[in-house]
């Protein structure tokens, strides 16, 4: 869970030879602390990440857990809305309460990152690990091998992915509904990685280092992870930070149509859904998970936009 | 009954509450009250104008052989007849069944095994040509095709037929049923059904002309023979209805038919509903919806808008059936412990609120006849008794705890009262897992023994209202758990009750029979297959041009009876 120094960690590492252009190991993260939209989205996945691993702490201090009905905070004769303003928000429940239930917002939001976080993080390293592995295969050996797994790619890009998720997870018995969500979501995402890994595989294998190393008998193996892999850092540090937004909001969407985690276990995508019938009612009700998530997704987007523009200048031009 | 809460309602709700109030009078209440200076449904409509229905899905089916539910029940009364059928919502006894296309409600012979009607005169098809008991006869043997029979199962399990018998179109007439003249029909029943005046009610008994309604005839357009017919028909878009000129009105003591037209605007999400009908604007003045969202009730508090809100009994019990063939619920001391613990209050929270939902302790809903009150594990408030479910638990060699898995429908209502459960059980170390089933094949699920789980959610509405006999033996006669398509979710297997069954159902006297069934009701309780949870209602906010609403249980499922509705203004929209 702690994706964000491990993240920089590599940033930290990678001074791709290829674009870098012999730039000291430092420079790409220096350039980031010293851009205030990447600080700031930083910040803010830091805190989220802080939240979702110390959500049972927090939620001791605030008073209420996620799954706890407060049926004194809600009116049961106008259909169960939350008493007081701004959907029951105070000293007692921070973010106000769910109407119907009177269960608690910020505690449901605090949890709810951990399902986000956890889901879309667990989804980018199962497609990272297989757009990696199965793109440097297809275009190191090339031939049949290429041909079949870029078949396979094609086949995976070309399908509507959403409608079929949704298929898949309705028929798919409930219990372990977020391993099944991370595989899913990522047999639908790894080929986006793997055809620019493909891609670049293949104009990297023709450079002369790696006919330099191939002349002085490395093996195939060795090849790959010593020689081409290094050289795929920057690439892959940017797809996989951009694609993170891409799958919390796969989560959140499929929540919100039903079919994520199983409940009571609270997530963003089912309070938003839950919420859509009491938007003029309790306006916060609405809002609250909606800004969370808006700001994390754009976090990661905006991190990772930035990350690239350090990463890869080329790239950048717009 | 929820007076108490009803009590501390503020002032503001003060429309909702007359009505509330109103309804608890006893079996089939609901009709609208005009006192309290809110706006009267009970005012005559003036005959003519177009009153708009708006609603989310679209009817099962138009061909009354194949519709089986209570939406459709009540489309069914605008554009078909039937023998007998529910009294309006208007009259003294709305659970009670009345004569409509017969002059009375049967006479059995001696035996009990053959029932005799008289059509009246003056009964026509839409095309003119008078109804016979022929057409009658061939309307219910549709019943036995096994492609289109699959509505009301009451005709196939009631009249005797020959072994093998499919239908009209496949096995020619049905010589059980004889039409000794044009006016008259008897039915040969396999055994004596003290209540078959009420079975010729259904929707399976509507008449038809010999030889129509073959295949898929009837899916796009029917042959009516009520006070309106088909105009046009747009599936899961549109319903026009006009008027059925040979539909004479003093043949029929149930329909008041006064508007020309009925337009059923399917297929609209139940929230742009309400807000329609809380801008009123334009023809949607002389709109009808089911019933708003809960979400919605916070924001008719205006005098205005409140004093249009009408609130319709419901007649469904929401229950939570407790599997009795698996552990821990074999133990019958385990399933009296749920019943102890379940706060019943937060499940009324989750339904909607008391606007939305009264709680109950029953297994029938107060708009049934039988209704008996009792409630044989009490708690304050409803919120549950956790030590008297403790003590029982602990007796039963279940004091930790155990792990369930509950059978839920996706759809948020069901889930949200699910989650009350699981709430108010873990306090005694009972784990609840969620088994979320897609709606689609929700029923087919649980409905299944071999794939049903510890409990599932699930709700039961009568075929008729005007006695239990479809409340409670489908539900907890042993003899009647089938492989596929049981109703029985606790499997209930009781020698004592499936006795009692029997002794209520041979019974003649329906009135002391409806007596029996509300003890036996308390004694199947006693056995706690079940958890029954709450009766949910429907608040209903009519457009301002609209009156004549009143609830009706037997053809509307307590909503909404279509045949009294009409305008104040039919110039106006």
């Amino acid at each position: 869970m702690t994706v964000l120094p491990t993240e920089l960690e590599v940033v930290e590492q990678s001074a791709p030879p290829a674009t870098a252009g012999g730039a000291p190991g430092a420079r790409p993260l220096r350039a980031l602390t010293r851009d205030p939209g990447a600080l700031l989205a930083g910040g803010y996945i830091l805190l989220i990440v802080l939240m979702a691993l110390f959500a049972p702490l927090i939620v001791r201090l605030s008073g209420w857990g996620p799954y706890e009905f407060d049926q004194q905070a809600i009116d049961p004769d106008l259909a169960g809305v939350p008493l007081g303003g701004w959907g029951g928000a105070g000293s007692d429940h921070w973010f106000g309460v769910e109407p119907g239930s009177g269960r608690d917002i910020f505690a449901r939001i605090v949890y709810g990152a951990r399902v986000s976080m956890l889901i879309a993080l667990s989804a980018t390293a199962l497609t990272t690990l297989l757009g990696v592995v199965l793109g440097m295969l297809a275009g190191y050996l090339g031939g049949r091998v290429d041909w079949v797994i870029s078949r396979v790619m094609d086949f995976l890009m070309a399908f509507p992915a959403l409608i079929f998720m949704i298929a898949i997870l309705s028929a798919l018995p409930a219990s372990n509904r977020s391993v099944a969500l991370v595989v899913v979501i990522s047999l639908f995402g790894w080929p986006y990685l793997a055809r620019v890994v493909r891609g670049q595989t293949m104009s990297l294998a023709q450079r002369e280092f790696v006919e330099a190393a191939r002349a002085s008998g490395a093996s195939a193996a060795t090849v790959v992870f010593r020689e081409i892999l290094p050289n795929l850092r920057s690439t892959i540090i940017v797809l996989t930070t951009l694609a993170i937004p891409g799958y919390i909001g796969t989560e959140a969407g499929l929540s919100f149509l039903g079919i994520g985690v199983v409940p009571p276990t609270p997530s963003w995508g089912q309070m938003i859904a839950s919420s859509v019938n009491w938007y003029t009612v309790v306006p916060s009700y609405f809002a609250i998970p909606g800004a969370f998530l808006f700001l994390l997704v754009l976090s990661f987007t905006v991190l990772g936009d930035r990350l690239r523009a350090v990463l890869d200048p080329g790239g950048a031009r717009r | 009954m929820k007076r108490t809460h009803l009590a501390t309602a503020a002032a503001i709700t003060a429309a909702v509450l007359t009505l509330g109030a109103c309804s608890n009078g006893g079996p089939g209440g609901g009709a609208a009250d005009s006192d309290g200076g809110s706006v009267s449904y009970t005012d005559t409509p003036e005959p003519g104008g177009t009153v708009r229905v708006l609603q989310n899905a679209d009817f099962s089916y138009l061909d009354p052989a194949r519709g089986f539910d209570g939406g459709v029940n009540n489309f069914y009364r605008l554009v078909y007849r039937t023998l007998t059928t529910p009294a309006p919502g208007n009259s003294d006894d709305p659970s009670a069944i009345v004569p409509d296309l017969a002059t009375d409600l049967g006479t059995p012979s001696e035996d009990g095994l053959s029932w005799t009607f008289t059509l009246r005169e003056g009964v026509r098809f839409e095309d003119g040509t008078p109804i016979t008991s022929a057409d009658v006869k061939f309307g219910v043997s549709r019943a036995w095709d096994p492609e289109i029979g699959i509505g009301s199962p009451y005709a196939r399990q009631v009249i005797d037929a020959p072994e093998g018998y499919e239908g009209p179109y496949r096995s020619g007439p049905l010589d059980t049923i004889e039409t000794p003249d044009e006016r008259t029909i008897v039915f040969h029943l396999r055994e004596p059904y003290p209540e078959f005046g009420s079975v010729v009610a259904q929707n399976s008994f509507v008449p038809f002309p010999e030889g129509t309604g073959a295949g898929d005839e009837f899916i796009n357009d029917i042959i009516a023979s009520g006070p309106y017919r088909l105009d046009s028909y747009t599936p899961g878009s549109e319903i026009q209805l006009v008027r059925n000129e040979e539909w004479d009105p003093e043949t029929d003591e149930v329909r008041a038919a006064y508007p020309d037209r009925w337009e059923f605007v399917i297929g609209l999400d139940p929230a742009t509903i309400d807000e329609r009908l809380l801008a009123g604007q334009g023809a949607d003045a002389n709109a009808i919806s089911l019933t708003i969202q809960p979400a919605t009730l916070p924001r008719v508090q205006t005098p205005q808008l409140q004093d249009r809100l009408q609130r319709m009994e419901g007649i469904c019990q929401t229950y939570m059936g407790l599997n009795t063939t698996r552990e821990p619920f074999d133990d019958v001391r385990v399933r009296q412990a749920i019943n102890y613990a379940v706060d019943r209050a937060a499940v009324q929270n989750a339904s909607g609120g008391t606007q939305f939902a009264d709680i109950s302790t029953t297994i029938l809903p107060a708009t049934v006849a039988g209704y008996r009150e009792y409630d044989l594990y009490p708690s304050e408030g409803h919120r549950g008794d956790p030590e008297a479910a403790r003590a029982l638990l602990e007796e039963a060699g279940y004091g930790d705890g155990f792990e369930m898995t509950l059978d839920i429908r996706s759809q948020p209502k069901m889930r949200a009262q699910a989650e009350a459960i699981q709430q108010s059980l873990e306090p005694l170390g009972i784990d609840i897992e969620l088994n979320v089933i897609d709606v689609s094949s929700y029923y087919e699920t649980i409905g299944t023994p071999a794939l049903q789980h510890d409990a599932a959610i699930t709700g039961w509405c009568p075929d008729w209202a005007s006695s239990a006999s479809t409340f409670l033996p489908p539900l907890f006669d042993g003899r009647g758990i089938t492989e596929v398509g049981n109703p029985n979710l606790a499997q209930l297997n009781d020698e004592n009750i499936n006795a009692r069954i029997d002794e209520i159902r041979a019974m003649t006297d329906l009135d002391a029979a409806n007596e029996q069934w509300g003890l036996l009701d308390e004694e199947i309780m006693e056995l706690a297959p079940i958890v029954p949870l709450a009766v949910e209602s429907g608040i209903t906010l009519p457009g301002e041009n609209i009156t004549g609403i009143y609830a009706n249980p037997g053809s509307a499922s307590g909503g909404i009876d279509f045949v009294l509705v009409g305008l104040r203004d039919p110039e106006r929209g």
